[in-house]
């Protein structure tokens, strides 16, 4: 089970698993964000490599025109991931 | 020790996650080792599906858990060799412009996984690796 979609202050919100199966419509709704936004990633309990590349992806295609994202709320697991991904360098990122 | 097979496909990874949820809760295993064992299983089915475009046999999957450790085995057919244990060499400390997307998977098993384990035989894939709960894990 996995959403996402923009939140009441423009933030994207995601929620569940993200996982390879979902990361098609990941990829759709991240096309869509062309300016620096936070990603709030409280509800989220799982990401793997397929929601990696879709992050990094997106924030080198926003770095373009000086945008970022800020990632947000990030449980310990997938801050372990990050730390292990090097995304702690290239991110900004909020723990939980 | 469970084994399940698993139809080659992408959308079977959430059944995927069920069937070694399903172990590990069984065996009291904490979320803290459940995760990693999730994303290395996710990255080698994946990886497999992926990369054997051409096999039809399904993938075995078995996961067994022995004293606080869980042991997952991966077994494919018709698999062309591609050894998981070599360094993927992935720079993770390159800037954000030298960066690709894509080829973190391996990286990420080798970092979180305690041991893996890869074995090829005429045609069959065998992949093993293991997590063990520490006793601060929980």
């Amino acid at each position: 089970m996995f959403e996402i979609d923009f939140g009441e202050n423009g933030e994207v919100v995601c929620r569940g698993r993200l996982d390879a199966a979902q990361s098609p419509q990941v990829e759709t709704f991240m096309a869509g964000v062309d300016t620096s936004c936070t990603v709030d990633f409280e509800h989220l309990e799982y990401i793997s490599s397929a929601g990696l590349a879709i992050l990094l992806k997106t924030q080198k295609r926003l770095s373009e025109t000086d945008a970022a994202l800020k990632i947000v709320n990030v449980n310990r697991h997938i801050y372990d991931v990050f730390r292990y991904s090097g995304f702690t360098a290239i991110f900004e990122i909020e723990t939980l | 020790m469970a084994e399940q097979r698993f139809a080659r496909n992408i959308d079977r990874v959430p059944d995927v996650f069920r069937f070694a949820e399903d172990q590990m809760l069984a065996g009291n295993i904490d979320q803290s080792v459940r995760f990693p064992v999730h994303l290395a299983m996710e990255e080698l089915f994946v990886n497999l599906v992926t990369y054997n475009p051409t096999a039809t046999r399904d993938i075995k999957i078995e996961v067994s858990v022995v004293d606080n450790t869980v042991i997952v085995t991966i077994t494919d057919h018709d698999a062309a060799e591609f050894d998981v244990t070599i360094d993927p060499k992935v720079d993770t400390e390159v800037p954000l412009s030298d960066r690709k997307p894509g080829g973190l998977g391996l990286h990420l098993i080798q970092s979180m996984a305690d041991t893996l384990e890869y074995d090829y035989r005429d045609g069959r894939s065998r992949i093993r690796f293991s997590k063990e709960q520490a006793a601060d894990d929980v």
